[in-house]
């Protein structure tokens, strides 16, 4: 998805696991997908650089879709399609 | 079918059992069937009278002070929460070597933070055997 278009996505759930370390922020998103309907997205923000690498990669291997990353200002907005 | 994780701790130093947490927290985050093995001195580690206030790293390279302000900085929690929550989120049984509970304390799982079960060596060989991925730290 182009920058544009993330940043016109109204995501079901926001996480906001700023501030913590991996896996906080992984561990978030897997606890707050739960709560997401089906072909709804989540949007996760991290402040953990790792993070970027780690939850396009859980994404794929749980069968979601991986949207995209905004850079924004000490941190990260990570988008997540649920998917199934 | 979820795939099977075997995490064996066989250190007591807060530096590896924070690692086996961070670990055992992603096979978590990925759905895995998840068993941990407490050996020697992971069993050590989880003894209730000991836990929560062991901040002591184990490796002689490595220095607590310093330990201890990197985890603070980066709001790392203390490592047994790693644990805690991997079993509150997850598929994850503890299991104690029956030998080294006895050495440390008892073979009482109770004496044990988060201990389902009591093991000889033979499950957990049968378990790391029959795993898609098998750790020891």
């Amino acid at each position: 998805m182009t920058e544009q278009e993330l940043r016109e996505i109204k995501a079901d759930k926001v996480v906001d696991a700023r501030g913590t370390s991996c896996p906080g922020p992984l561990l978030a998103a897997k606890r707050s997908i739960a709560d997401v309907p089906v072909g709804g997205i989540m949007e996760v923000l991290s402040s953990d650089p790792g993070t970027n690498r780690d939850i396009p990669l859980w994404a794929k291997k749980m069968g979601y879709e991986y949207l995209g990353t905004l850079e924004e200002p000490g941190y990260w907005r990570i988008f997540v399609k649920k998917t199934k | 079918m979820a795939k099977k994780f075997v995490l064996a701790i066989v250190s007591s130093g807060a530096e590896k059992l924070t690692a086996g947490g961070i670990i055992l927290s992603g096979a978590v985050a990925q759905d895995m069937e998840c068993k941990v093995f407490l050996l020697l001195g992971g069993a050590y580690g989880f003894r209730k009278d000991f836990a929560e206030g062991h901040r002591e790293v184990g490796d002689a390279n490595l220095k607590t002070e310093e330990f201890l302000e990197g985890i603070k900085r980066a709001n790392v929690p203390h490592w047994l929460e790693f644990y805690k929550k991997a079993k509150e989120m997850g598929n994850v049984k503890f299991y104690l070597c029956g030998t080294a509970g006895k050495i440390w304390k008892s073979a009482e799982k109770d004496d044990f933070y988060l201990v389902d079960q009591v093991c000889g060596i033979g499950e957990y060989i049968t378990s790391a055997e029959e795993a898609d991925l098998s750790v020891i730290i």
